[in-house]
């Protein structure tokens, strides 16, 4: 299959996949963009409007709110787009076993369309701090940030996707490990917290580097500093690295398996 | 249909193996270290053939013969494990009807979404739909999600799109038991169009017949491996020896006793039965059918059993309905029972066509008569099968097989099963 055929049989699978998410349903992909904002607008009634928590002195925000929506939605973003990607290949099990298709196909298609969902919001967001902060130089990171943060999501739903493949255990340990990150994370606590000793341990989320870096942009007005580049480019370099590992030991069963 | 033709699909070496994994930790493992599977099971192995343009290859062997992995390998769906495939042109493959149907969407949505698996384009997909839709016959339903359709109707559908456009390489398995007797028809003339066209076909199938009426070239695979590549009738008679032989040892004999039906001609094993396809759709209500088939001259013992024929003239009479007025082809197969082919017989081979006693709008009645005057037959029991096909002969409407079990006492007392026409010199 060409790279043109394959580009446009992706575009098509995507929209069926956004469109089959919601099939039945009254509102339709509306619930896609509802779903994430109704879950960060809970956030920020909870710990900012009904608890009035404040941040500390070294906090890069006073509001507890407004730091929150910043990391929180990233995250969910990446939750979503992992835990969708991981359960890809097995979900099309039928469509991979009867038609001649690329696998992989099928694990991008389920971490665009969870991405496209978040996606607008994202922007959003990063518009509306914008406004607020006047960080506009800072903020023109977040292109930058948001593909490599697509990038992370695809290669980890793939990796996992394998797993799944292999094992279904990997659903139940991905469940756990992505309700556990949010705490191995700087998503709902900073850094300043954090004890110092142990502030490595956030590294072995993924994704803590890239918040560490919309807060650094969003609330702090400041690019990332080099140090959360490349612990970026470290993650996406391993993940790829496994990636290709497991594709290689896997290419000829892969199907078999589902 | 010969060499001179480019080579439309080149299969060299071709195998599969498929690691058998007693617990998915052992896959797990597999995985991660790259270490080979614990257990491995070759299900088909150094299968290696050229087809060229127009020729037609049918796939033959029992269950679990490598077949479907075949058709898998050549269509794509799965990855080979050895060996490679080559191939030039569009290759469909009517494996597995609808899969990939989402049961949400209406018909034209799946048909622009599964199009796009066949790679075809959006452009290619306008251009085609009519045609599809005109072929499919699904009329305002193709408007409706496809969770309405009946499993007929989704067939239809999917059978319009694999076959919208000619492919240089089409692959069948087992699809010309699609939907109902009309459709059926219109599907084997969508394929036999292709064959004339120049198609090169590759058609899997337990139909033996089916097989000699299509194919120039048969494969027979026994347990994952080539048995016999080579001249349809050669292959195919050397596997029917195979399966008797096969029959022969697993079944003990005299498993069968007579039964008897109100008129008076006996109904042994394998009775009347539904028509092959009796998914009733659209307006063709009247299915075409065998309504009688009897034999004169048999005579039921008065303590039960098998009837005798008491007469060496054979005289048979065959019923049959159709939805049509064209006459259609009917076949006489006489057997030993248990045992060896004696004769087959289709009107459409010999040049002649069955009598029509009644045409109604929707429903046609055709009888025929066969005699066989002097039967050459030495002492045994002897067994009926008649069949209803097109015109053409190559849909099997309806069969009864076995219909009539008979015994027959030969005024000849030397050993042997049949009696040629013999000349002493």
């Amino acid at each position: 299959m060409g790279a043109g055929s394959s580009a446009s049989l992706l575009r098509s699978l995507v929209k069926r996949e956004m469109q089959s998410r919601y099939a039945g349903s009254a509102l339709g992909a509306f619930w896609a963009y509802v779903q994430p904002l109704l879950t960060v607008a809970v956030y920020f009634l909870v710990f900012d409007v009904v608890f009035a928590m404040r941040m500390g002195e070294h906090a890069p925000t006073e509001r507890v709110g407004t730091y929150l929506v910043v990391g929180a939605l990233p995250w969910l973003a990446f939750a979503d787009g992992v835990s969708r990607g991981a359960s890809s290949l097995v979900d099309s099990a039928g469509i991979l076993q009867k038609n001649a298709l690329p696998p992989m196909l099928f694990v991008w298609r389920s971490v665009l369309a969870s991405w496209l969902a978040f996606m607008p919001i994202m922007v959003l967001l990063a518009v509306l701090y914008g406004f607020i902060t006047g960080h506009w130089r800072a903020i023109a990171a977040m292109p930058l940030l948001l593909l490599l943060q697509l990038v992370l999501t695809t290669l980890c739903g793939h990796v996992l996707a394998i797993l799944t493949a292999a094992t279904r255990d990997t659903t139940q340990v991905l469940g756990f490990a992505l309700g556990v990150g949010i705490f191995l994370s700087p998503v709902l606590f900073p850094l300043s917290l954090f004890p110092a000793d142990w502030q490595w341990a956030l590294y072995l989320n993924p994704m803590s580097a890239w918040v560490l870096a919309y807060q650094s942009v969003m609330l702090s007005g400041l690019w990332p500093g080099l140090q959360l580049w490349g612990i970026m480019g470290l993650w996406l370099a391993l993940l790829a690295g496994v990636l290709v590992w497991l594709d290689h030991n896997s290419r000829e069963e892969l199907v078999d398996w589902l | 249909m010969n060499a001179t033709h480019p080579a439309s699909l080149q299969v060299s070496g071709l195998g599969k193996c498929y690691g058998v994994y007693a617990r998915p930790q052992q896959r797990l493992r597999r995985l991660l270290t790259g270490a080979a599977a614990p257990q491995q099971h070759w299900s088909l192995k150094d299968v290696s053939f050229i087809l060229h343009k127009g020729q037609c290859l049918g796939v033959i062997g029992d269950n679990g013969a490598g077949k479907s992995t075949l058709l898998k390998l050549l269509a794509g769906s799965l990855q080979p494990s050895q060996g490679e495939v080559l191939r030039t042109g569009r290759l469909t493959a009517i494996l597995e009807l609808g899969a990939g149907f989402h049961p949400e969407f209406s018909g034209l949505d799946n048909l622009q979404f599964a199009g796009g698996f066949m790679g075809f384009s959006a452009a290619d997909m306008q251009r085609l739909t009519p045609s599809i839709l005109d072929f499919a016959e699904l009329g305002q339903a193709i408007d409706r999600p496809i969770k309405t359709y009946s499993s007929g109707m989704v067939v239809r559908l999917a059978f319009a799109l694999v076959t919208a456009e000619q492919p240089e390489v089409l692959i069948i398995d087992e699809a010309l038991a699609v939907g109902d007797q009309h459709f059926q028809k219109k599907c084997v003339d969508r394929i036999e169009s292709f064959r004339q066209n120049g198609c090169t076909i590759l058609f899997c199938s337990h139909s033996l017949y089916h097989v000699r009426q299509l194919c120039d070239q048969v494969l027979w695979l026994d347990k994952g491996q080539v048995r016999g590549l080579g001249r349809t009738e050669e292959i195919i008679t050397a596997y029917e020896t195979h399966v008797r032989l096969q029959d022969a040892s697993a079944q003990p004999e005299g498993a069968v006793t007579a039964l008897s039906d109100k008129t008076n001609h006996p109904v042994v094993e394998g009775t009347a039965k539904e028509p092959a396809m009796a998914v009733a759709e659209g307006p063709h209500a009247v299915h075409a059918a065998i309504v009688q088939a009897s034999m004169d001259g048999l005579a039921l013992p008065t303590q039960g059993g098998r009837p005798t024929l008491q007469t060496p003239d054979v005289r048979l009479t065959l019923r049959v309905v159709t939805p049509d007025s064209q006459p259609p082809s009917l076949g006489f197969m006489l057997e030993q029972f248990k045992g060896v082919g004696i004769m087959s017989l289709a009107t459409h081979a010999e040049g002649v066509a069955p009598t029509a006693v009644s045409h109604l709008p929707g429903r046609s009645e055709w009888v025929m008569h066969l005699r066989l005057p002097d039967l050459p037959l030495h002492s045994g029991t002897y067994a009926w099968s008649f069949y209803l096909f097109d015109a053409q002969g190559l849909v099997v409407c309806d069969e009864w097989k076995n219909h009539i079990v008979f015994d027959w006492i030969s005024p000849s007392l030397t050993p042997g099963l049949v009696r040629l026409p013999h000349v002493w010199g």
